[in-house]
């Protein structure tokens, strides 16, 4: 038997080039050690550690959902046991929202509020295309003030939904649509400073508008409006995509890095 | 014969246009690879320039605020403003990195500081500068990694075989990593000894 084996390895070995071979094994090396590692959404909330009340959970499943009927914007609430084998949170988190693709393809509108049980640490993790609305700075007064007073008293259902009702009211403040007055009440002690997160060519922008011949930069306006990084704000319609019965997964969302996190 | 003899040069003629469609289909795909490979790498490098030169702007920002609490630490005032204008003349990838590191450890020495002031610790624009800075900071980690892992992948092409006589006729060459120390992000101790 063993010997048959073998002999079929080796024919098998015989027909494949080398080459093929070793880029196979590379491929092994360079994938990151833990896509394997990572689990798969089961909806907006994925509470893979057990940790949240059930009254939250669908308070934040409407919350979202209507939310990204409205704007496209999709927020993952996920809480998880551990971390490891990964050393930090961000490191985690940012491989888990690009992984899953929170957000908008292209628009790359999606936000991670993640719960690391063991390592006592949340993050928000904000993708790219609303690092303007939501910068880093703000994203740590979100879990300052919403969720960490809930987190320390051990109810980490309602810090969550209340760091989900925070964000959502920011996105449809931004996004000028109407949300149900519960989601809002949480954003509004969310008063929006600018400064450090409006992208600093925006301002260069507004200034050759006002003081120099504005009329040749209209051109440019456009384009900063369509490229990734430029003004995010104007309403757009309904994402369009519709999640009636079982979960679809994400909608492909790019992540960079921003968003801030606490321990608890 | 004479009939035999043309057909077999036919035939010939058929194989060597085969492989030459072969041939350049391989040629053109692999170019065209490495070309793709050279732009993702040219692309995560914009994204760390762009987070470095981000964070050379936050970084007075937060001088101003710790300034504003901390009047007698000179000395790590100066040495962030002499890191950070290193950093601000880097040419290459190796002196963007020292440039970093230098500045990641002066960085260092300031947050140590701020322990020392409880008032500026629970300061909310401090504070607020100081999630601006970590969030720079794990911009530039994610995009470092992107960066290192595109770079990998292309030096590594570039010198195997087959690929790599393509890439010679291209000129291309290795690609630098983007090397940060592990150390200087740590945050040095303080100690209390006498």
């Amino acid at each position: 038997m063993e010997h048959n084996t073998d002999k079929s390895v080796k024919d098998v070995l015989m027909h494949i080039k080398i080459p093929v071979i070793i880029s196979t094994f590379l491929l092994f090396f360079v994938l990151p050690i833990s896509a394997q590692k990572l689990p798969k959404p089961v909806g907006y909330v994925n509470d893979f550690a057990g940790v949240m009340d059930s009254a939250s959970k669908s308070q934040m499943e409407t919350i979202i959902r209507t939310l990204n009927e409205k704007t496209g914007v999709e927020i993952a609430v996920t809480s998880v046991e551990t971390i490891a084998p990964y050393a930090t949170i961000e490191e985690y988190s940012i491989e888990l929202a690009s992984e899953w693709g929170i957000g908008k393809k292209v628009e790359d509108t999606g936000v991670l509020l993640l719960l690391a049980m063991q390592e006592r640490r949340v993050r928000l993790e904000i993708g790219y295309g609303l690092e303007g609305i939501i910068p880093d700075g703000l994203s740590g007064e979100i879990i300052d003030k919403s969720i960490l007073p809930y987190l320390r008293t051990g109810d980490y259902g309602s810090g969550l939904l209340k760091g989900v009702q925070a964000v959502a009211g920011i996105v449809a403040k931004d996004y000028d649509i109407d949300l149900d007055s519960s989601y809002i009440s949480e954003s509004r002690k969310y008063t929006r400073r600018g400064i450090a997160g409006i992208p600093s060519i925006v301002y260069i922008l507004i200034f050759l508008f006002l003081f120099g011949g504005g009329r040749f930069l209209w051109p440019l306006l456009f384009v900063s409006s369509v490229s990734r990084r430029g003004f995010y704000g104007g309403g757009f319609g309904s994402g369009g995509s519709s999640f009636g019965g079982g979960f679809s997964g994400f909608s492909g969302g790019g992540f960079g890095g921003g968003g801030a996190s606490r321990g608890f | 014969m004479v009939k035999k003899g043309l057909v077999g040069v036919l035939v010939i003629v058929g194989i060597i246009i085969v492989l030459g469609i072969i041939f350049s289909g391989w040629y053109i795909g692999t170019r065209n690879s490495l070309i793709t490979l050279e732009e993702s790498i040219d692309a995560s490098w914009a994204e760390i320039d762009n987070q470095l030169k981000r964070r050379t702007d936050l970084i007075p920002n937060l001088v101003a605020t710790v300034k504003g609490f901390a009047t007698q630490e000179r000395e790590v005032f100066t040495q962030i403003a002499e890191a950070r204008s290193k950093l601000a003349g880097a040419q290459s990838v190796g002196e963007a990195a020292e440039g970093y590191n230098r500045l990641q450890t002066a960085l260092g020495r300031l947050l140590v500081i701020v322990e020392r002031y409880p008032e500026l610790k629970s300061n909310q624009n401090f504070i607020r500068l100081q999630d601006e800075l970590a969030g720079t900071e794990n911009r530039i980690a994610v995009a470092r990694k992107r960066y290192n892992d595109s770079v990998r992948l292309f030096n590594t092409k570039i010198r195997r075989f087959p690929a790599s006589v393509v890439a010679n006729a291209m000129g291309y060459e290795k690609r630098e990593y983007f090397e940060i120390e592990e150390a200087a992000r740590e945050v040095p101790t303080v100690e209390f000894g006498s």
